[in-house]
């Protein structure tokens, strides 16, 4: 036997030893990021638990209104749990906790393309009493549709979106162009005055191209603006609208490149930064980008998206809403939760303080509303006409498949046609046979 | 009792950890399997028995084969490059510590701090390096000129991928580096001693001794290593969510987003249990290439 066999056998002899020491180590790592979930203080109150997306703005404003809620309901406390601000995260959140039959939640707040499928999953409970049939007209009616489950009611609009233009004001003014209100118009526009601008910092219009929900709402946005759908209708049109979204980056490249990351958040901070002439976003930016310090404070506007001559676009509806877990055993509580937040002078102090969209019609010309927050006039139609994304049971599973195949459209790896054809295959097997035909069945 | 062959007795005895190793190891796998037999939807109520369908329709599923794609390239460069890098960090660690008799605490920690930062929070950081505007990465390159203009290292569908394996390879060198150094550390001196009365030059050295010596310890890294990459999740879900277009989707993203976004537990058990296949493959090839090694060696 020669000396390497030998030592080779010594090796073999440490080697259970180095081995164990691996295994150990990620043992305790594991262990001790088990043992640190946090335990709850006992107290004879009850608790309500209020599970929420991050909002933007003032972070004080909505403890002030819960705090408000406990004043007049005493023995009732109120506690906020946070999820990140982004539907898809939150939605998965939701998918994992309630699933198992039990919520960790009495009150939550749900994306508008949510209610269906948790209303048909059992998640959570009705709300008919809070909102009557009668008083529903309140509310816009693209969301009280979207929250309508089997004829009955299973949240209550709490904040309300639809995609809008924003502009500079002041780039435009300076090259004496208005508003475009065609697409044509935008990509005109955007090519002047990043061209005459000399900055190389300049874009000429963001959008949320990042693989995830938002990336839906734009298209669809576009989409609609050329009179065609995603899933059903005329792929003809559809086909163009979708290589619009495409040559904004590739051929006009009015876009930059970075747009297949980004996201609602991210092209705020680049229309923000003074780096663009147009983006697409919900209008929670607005006041954001209004406000003291922000470098393109005054030299803003707001429209509605363009379209295409001979069309008449409809913004995508977005939004949240808020509803009871079916579980929790505070319903009537939670429920009373939802009324108040939801009231005409919530979503005032909503609208005024924070910036979101109050759901309730009448706050559009409530002279205090409009005292604050100008802009809401002009938007008042645009949020009217809005429209849902499909409602049904089976979305998320639809736009989950759809995803990936605009975002390769996005970064050039896919043509429209192929798209269009992959996306109305999955609308066939998500929405002709299995799921559809039982989500009809279960109630 | 003492009927009972020495044999017999050894079994017995081992019984309750066999039990044990079934419950802890195989009960989940077997789980899965059975659950991937099944289509169950939970949110429409659908629980039935379809046999092999998951698998029929994972045949062609064109996003399961991108993800196999997309997993075994990553996985390929990923543990490639962590080898050879951990194979050169520790051999200049060996050299540096060799001469003073023992390693400095300081050394040790510097190798082992990416891999002691949990992953969540590597690949957040990386992202910031990554960030096309302000990122470090880009303002290096441009500085000392190999880039020209800014790259979106995550939003371009070509980089997406290589910027996610750079980050892996960062994270985990520091295991490789270490159980290499281990291993080397226990190599004979007197080996080397004798074959440089020998005339064997460093090159000589490391390729007769070193290397083949070493072998065990390789195999161990490249399993544990390619099993982890196979499986790899986080780091690329931070720093692109499987995008742009599916570039970057491994298949334990798929799986996940199938089993946890969308609740389709059947197929999403047919995923994961194509990726357990997938990882037993790989580790059977490695234990079938060790043992060979050891034939030929013996
Ligand atoms: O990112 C997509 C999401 O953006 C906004 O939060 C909308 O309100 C929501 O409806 C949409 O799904």
């Amino acid at each position: 036997m020669d000396v390497a066999t030998k030592s080779r056998r010594h090796l073999g002899r440490r080697l259970p030893v180095i081995l164990a020491g691996v295994v150990l180590s990620l043992w305790t790592v594991a262990i001790v990021g088990c043992l640190q979930g946090g335990e709850e203080p006992a107290s004879s109150a009850t608790v309500l638990i209020f599970k929420h997306g991050k909002l933007s703005g003032d972070a004080t404003v909505l403890p002030g209104l819960l705090r408000e809620f406990e004043q007049r309901h005493p023995g009732l406390i109120v506690r906020e749990e946070l999820l990140p601000a982004s539907s898809d995260r939150q939605h998965q959140y939701y998918a994992m906790n309630l699933d198992g039959g039990s919520a960790p939640f009495d009150v939550l707040a749900i994306d508008t393309i949510w209610v269906q499928e948790f209303a048909q999953a059992g998640w959570i409970g009705r709300l008919d009493d809070i909102v009557p049939m009668g008083e529903r007209a309140a509310f816009f009616p693209s969301a009280v549709a979207a929250a309508t489950f089997g004829g009955q009611l299973y949240a209550v609009p709490w904040y309300i979106d639809a995609g809008m233009l924003y502009y500079r004001r002041d780039l435009l003014d300076r090259y004496g162009l208005m508003p475009p209100s065609t697409w044509d118009d935008l990509v005109h526009a955007a090519t002047v005055i990043v061209d005459a601008e000399q900055d190389r910092r300049l874009s000429g219009f963001v959008w949320q191209g990042k693989q995830y929900e938002g990336l839906i709402c734009t298209t669809l946005d576009v989409l609609r603006s050329y009179g065609a759908d995603l899933w059903t209708g005329d792929l003809d049109q559809a086909e163009r609208g979708l290589q619009f979204l495409r040559d904004t980056i590739a051929m006009h490249k009015v876009s930059p490149p970075s747009t297949s990351m980004a996201d609602e958040e991210s092209t705020r901070h680049f229309f923000g930064d003074g780096q663009a002439v147009f983006m697409r976003n919900w209008p929670y930016a607005w006041p954001l980008l209004q406000r003291q310090g922000s470098p393109v404070r005054g030299k803003i506007g707001m429209a509605p998206l363009p379209s295409v001559p001979g069309h008449a676009g409809a913004p995508v509806l977005g939004g949240w809403l808020l509803a009871v877990a079916e579980q929790s055993s505070r319903r009537e509580a939670a429920g009373e939760l939802v009324r108040f937040l939801t009231s005409p002078d919530i979503q005032r102090a909503i609208a005024i303080q924070l910036g979101y969209n109050p759901a309730r019609r009448a706050l559009y010309s409530d002279a205090s509303v409009l005292d604050a927050r100008p802009e809401l006039m002009a938007l008042y139609p645009t949020l009217l006409q809005s429209q849902p994304r499909p409602v049904t049971p089976s979305y998320i599973l639809l736009s989950q498949a759809a995803q990936p195949e605009i975002s390769a459209l996005v970064v050039g790896r896919k043509t429209p046609r192929a798209v269009l054809d992959a996306v109305r295959r999955q609308a066939d097997r998500y929405m002709g046979g299995g799921a559809a035909s039982v989500a009809g069945a279960r109630q | 009792m003492s009927r009972l062959s020495e044999r017999a007795w050894g079994y017995l005895l081992a019984a309750p950890a066999f039990v044990l190793l079934g419950f802890v190891a195989l009960a989940p796998i077997g789980a899965a399997l059975w659950l991937s037999l099944y289509r169950r939807m939970p949110v429409f109520g659908l629980d039935e028995f379809i046999g092999a369908a998951n698998y029929v329709q994972l045949w062609s599923d064109e996003r399961f084969w991108a993800a196999c794609r997309v997993t075994l390239y990553f996985t390929t460069l990923s543990v490639t490059a962590e080898l050879v890098v951990g194979f050169g960090l520790a051999l200049l660690l060996d050299r540096l510590t060799s001469r003073s008799g023992r390693s400095s605490p300081w050394e040790q920690a510097m190798v082992l701090l990416p891999w002691a930062v949990p992953t969540v929070v590597s690949a957040q950081i990386w992202k910031w390096l990554y960030q096309p505007d302000y990122g470090l990465l880009n303002y290096l390159l441009l500085r000392v000129g190999l880039i020209d203009a800014p790259i979106d290292w995550l939003a371009d569908p070509d980089w997406a991928i290589h910027a996610a394996v750079v980050m892996d390879v960062w994270k985990t060198t520091p295991f490789a580096t270490l159980l290499l150094l281990a291993g080397l550390k226990a190599l004979p001196q007197d080996l080397y001693a004798a074959a440089t009365v020998d005339g064997a030059g460093p090159w000589e050295r490391f390729r007769r001794i070193t290397l083949p010596l070493l072998m065990p310890i390789v195999v161990i890294v490249l399993v544990f290593r390619t099993m982890d990459a196979v499986r790899v999740f986080d780091a690329v879900f931070v720093l692109t969510g499987g995008g742009p277009g599916n570039t970057t989707e491994t298949l334990s993203i798929y799986a996940y987003k199938t089993l946890f976004q969308t609740l389709q537990f059947g197929y999403g058990s047919a995923l994961a249990t194509a990726m357990f296949i997938l990882v037993a493959g790989l580790s059977a090839l490695y234990v079938v290439l060790l043992r060979r090694h050891f034939q030929e060696s013996a």
